[in-house]
């Protein structure tokens, strides 16, 4: 009944080529190999953060905590790596699992404590960056261990490393949310949670899971960033939550839950990157860049509210159009 | 009736169309002072699109609306109440968190000299319009922890409150019980005594025959039969609706066989079930008859793990079970066809076979992922059965008739293969033709060797379609007889009103509405 290639990805891959055709156009950098590479490495952060953002918004929740435990997940890394000894091997999956543990608890406190989610992870938005700042009295921990920056810049067949990233995490999601009965019960619970609860689904469960699958991506965010810079700081990610949840809304995905596609929001997530990307070749201030990134999410949101009255205004301009001609 | 000759309102060829289809095609109405219009016909076919037409929501796409016999555009909502136009739309368009006043005299506040609301009056004259449609309830009472039936109520003191010239009630009665119905006919009565124009839309074709002057009956979104042409009755009417004479209404067959296969004994829970005990058998339909609020959806709500049971005990099959959630329900072999399919049923982003399968996924799942064809066969198979209209796999289902969404409802059911199937007002606000596909299908039911337990506020349907009855009064079974033992005024007096109150108050808090979807899924999940 859902098909993973669906009209819904028509509308977000169609912006992302008209911004990189704009893009391309002011600038002939743009499409310059070194850039495109660049982007892929730029995009893929906030890109695998978003897979979990858009999960919880599919079952009507909201996860603001990404870019806090980013932070915090990176001082924890560095802690094992550089001060506790703990090979790289071991590390890896161990922050994976924390960011799994966290996402689940932040879940457990919002689906059985009854407490909206906006609040759950306003609340640890603000903790986790003060967690954030009890390792090392604060201070970041540079040069952690040089075998973690191939884990960003490494290459294989002579595409960068991250990029496979993105295909395979990306590829895990669209087959979870199109064909598991995870997946179904996710949009069930966000389309109609007192239904989903009359049909015998789970749905504090299911609530719970999805963070758990946030934090888990936020996890492969956090480690991507610190393989990037091969350190830790509790500075690191300020507003890539915000980031995340524009990338689910430009790609179409509903804040009412129930409705998005997850290969829509690696479009939304493009999308932006390109424009940041577009705005920094033409040298504009990090300051304009804000602004633009605002404007684009006004912008998504309003073409799905006024989808009605444009679908009109454009059937007026046909209609008008006809009898002028006859 | 009417005082004079010339309408109050009248359409002139509107037509409005939507993107794929003309839901007016030339619509001509006359509607006169003093009196009760009725506008029918079957889902979809047009009413509720003329009525927003009429209350200034939308525009026409051509034609004329003559208020009094002068052209007029109705620019919005708010110049429609202007000149005279008071609306009890469809949808619910009251504020759960506001109080019952509030929500009465909403986007016209009584204000005193200091500009402030003027909150006396606003108590006092919620008080009056309540009192004049015979409602016991306080003004200051806020609105989401009422039931749905006293919501409905709101909605129409609301428009009562107005004193329009024209008032306009779309589907008032879906909600109601036999009381309430009446107790608005007695107010429409005088209002049309006083030279109000009313027009009013039910499904309930018994209570439409009883109550209006005239009608007009819309098929595809044109009028098929104007008002005024002949006597008003029920067979005609359907006729017209529908384009073929139906012959029998309530289809009944008596597949109730003796063996008893499910058993309340005493249930009791902290939401307004005091004791309830009954036996279902094999092939039976078990009616539960009641007045609003007597507790027949708690009971329901009981026995499918919703709520949970304080006391009591649940025979299936002679040997006691546990239900403590509704997964256990669903796995022990129960439905429940829940009362309200927009609020509690349907998934609205889903197309029909998401909403088919939602409460058999395991059936469909191999190491926790979908078999898709299987879905797919399944739902094709149950569609064809129950005549589900092919756009419903092309489109999610908000797009589908009243009539089509609940056969939706009903498919999740056969396709979970359930053997006790509880319907809580099946029929409500669905046409004729839906309403005779629904009984025909719990013929098919029971022909089957499954039991029903039906709950439905239309006391015919009740009657025609039950082999039992058990009568049900503050959250207790009174006594259980053959519906053939029990007339229409038996039932009434049966399950009389008298203080009926009691039970209400907890059932109704316990299923506050809100517009958060994370409570409304914690409040549910209690
Ligand atoms: N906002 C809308 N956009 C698109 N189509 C619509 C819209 N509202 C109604 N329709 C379609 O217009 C037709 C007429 O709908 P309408 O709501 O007027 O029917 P109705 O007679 O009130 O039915 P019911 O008895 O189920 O209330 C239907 O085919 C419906 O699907
Ligand atoms: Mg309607």
């Amino acid at each position: 009944m859902r098909r993973v290639f669906d009209s819904q990805l028509i509308g977000p891959f169609a912006a992302m080529l008209i911004v990189a055709l704009i893009v391309a156009l002011t600038t002939d950098r743009f499409l310059d190999p070194g850039n495109l590479s660049n982007l892929s490495l730029q995009v893929s952060i906030v890109a695998l953060i978003a897979i979990g953002s858009s999960i919880v918004i599919f079952a009507a929740g909201i996860d603001l905590s990404a870019g806090s435990m980013v932070a915090l997940l990176t001082m924890i890394f560095a802690q094992m790596l550089k001060f506790a000894g703990i090979p790289i091997f071991v590390a890896l999956p161990a922050i994976l699992l924390v960011g799994a543990l966290l996402g689940f608890g932040l879940g457990i406190i919002t689906a059985y404590g009854r407490i909206p989610s906006f609040i759950t992870t306003l609340a640890a938005l603000i903790a986790f960056r003060g967690l954030a700042l009890t390792f090392n009295n604060g201070s970041p921990i540079f040069s952690l261990d040089p075998a973690l920056e191939t884990v960003f810049y490494g290459r294989l067949f002579g595409l960068p490393l991250p990029f496979f990233y993105l295909v395979f995490f990306y590829a895990m999601a669209a087959i979870v949310m199109n064909f598991s009965k995870l997946g179904r019960e996710i949009y069930a619970v966000g389309g109609n949670p007192a239904a989903a609860v009359l049909t015998g689904i789970n749905v504090k469960k299911v609530q719970a899971i999805t963070f758990a699958i946030a934090g888990f991506m936020t996890a492969v965010g956090a480690i991507l960033m610190s393989a990037r810079l091969n350190s830790g700081s509790p500075n690191y990610g300020q507003t890539l939550e915000l980031q995340a949840i524009a990338a689910a809304v430009v790609g179409g995905a509903s804040l009412a839950g129930g409705r998005g596609n997850v290969l829509a929001t690696l479009m939304g997530a493009m999308t932006i990157v390109i424009v940041q990307n577009g705005l920094n070749l033409n040298a504009a201030p990090s300051s304009v860049q804000n602004v633009v990134l605002g404007l684009i999410i006004l912008l998504a949101v309003g073409i799905d509210m006024w989808r009605a009255e444009i679908s009109r205004f454009l059937s007026r301009l046909r209609g008008g159009a006809t009898k002028s001609a006859r | 009736m009417s005082a004079n000759d010339s309408p109050l309102w009248e359409f002139v060829n509107i037509s409005k169309a939507y993107p794929g289809v003309l839901a007016n095609d030339k619509v001509c109405i006359k509607l006169m002072p003093g009196s009760i219009h009725g506008l029918l016909g079957e889902n979809g076919c047009g009413k509720s699109t003329m009525i927003k037409t009429l209350s200034g929501v939308q525009q026409p796409d051509s034609g004329q609306i003559l208020h009094k016999g002068k052209e007029v555009r109705i620019a919005d909502p708010d110049d429609a109440r202007r000149r005279g136009v008071a609306t009890v739309f469809q949808e619910f368009s009251i504020v759960p968190t506001l109080s019952v006043g509030e929500n009465i005299f909403l986007g016209n506040m009584p204000r005193n000299r200091l500009g402030l609301i003027d909150w006396k009056t606003v108590n006092d004259a919620s008080a009056r319009v309540l009192k004049k449609l015979d409602i016991e309830l306080s003004p200051e009472t806020i609105t989401g922890s009422l039931s749905v039936g006293e919501q409905q109520l709101v909605e129409i003191a609301k428009a009562v409150a107005m004193d329009a010239e024209m008032v306009i009630l779309d589907e008032p009665t879906a909600a109601l019980g036999e009381h309430e119905i009446e107790q608005l006919h007695v107010l429409l009565r005088k209002m049309r005594a006083q030279g109000t124009s009313i027009l009013y839309v039910s499904h309930r074709l018994d209570e439409v025959e009883r109550i209006v002057d005239e009608v007009t009956i819309l098929r595809s979104g044109k009028v098929v039969r104007e008002s005024g042409e002949t006597e008003i009755n029920v067979s005609e009417i359907v006729a017209a609706m529908v384009g073929e004479d139906v012959s029998e209404h309530y289809p009944k067959e008596n597949n109730s066989v003796d063996d008893v296969v499910f058993e309340c004994q005493n249930l009791r829970t902290r939401f307004g079930v005091n004791g309830a005990s009954f036996d279902l058998r094999k092939g039976e339909v078990l009616g539960l008859g009641g007045v609003l609020g007597s507790g027949r959806t708690e009971i329901a709500h009981a026995i499918f793990g919703v709520d949970k049971l304080t006391d009591g005990a649940l025979l299936l099959n002679g040997k006691k079970i546990e239900i403590k959630n509704e997964m256990q329900a669903i796995n022990a072999g129960f439905a429940l066809v829940p009362e309200n399919r927009k609020y509690d049923g349907l998934f609205f982003n889903f197309r029909a076979s998401g909403n088919i399968t939602a409460a058999a996924l395991p059936r469909i799942a191999r190491r926790g992922f979908l078999d898709l064809a299987a879905e797919a066969k399944g739902t094709e198979r149950l569609m064809n059965e129950l005549e589900i209209s092919p756009q419903a796999e092309k489109k999610t289902v908000n797009f589908l008739s009243g009539g089509n969404q609940q056969k939706v409802v009903i498919a999740r059911w056969l396709f979970s293969e359930a053997n006790i199937l509880i319907f809580d007002e099946p029929t409500q606000g669905i046409d004729i033709g839906a309403k005779i596909a629904v009984y025909k299908l719990m013929n098919a039911l029971t022909r089957a060797g499954k039991s029903i337990i039906l709950i439905s506020s239309d006391h015919d349907e009740l009657l025609a379609m039950s082999d039992r009855i058990a009568v049900v009064q503050h959250g207790h079974i009174n006594r259980v007889v053959g519906a053939g033992e029990l007339s229409h005024d038996d039932l009434v007096r049966a399950s009389s009103y008298g203080d009926a109150g009691d039970a209400r108050p907890a059932a109704a808090a316990a299923r506050i509405q809100t517009n958060s979807n994370e409570s409304l899924a914690a409040e549910a999940i209690q």
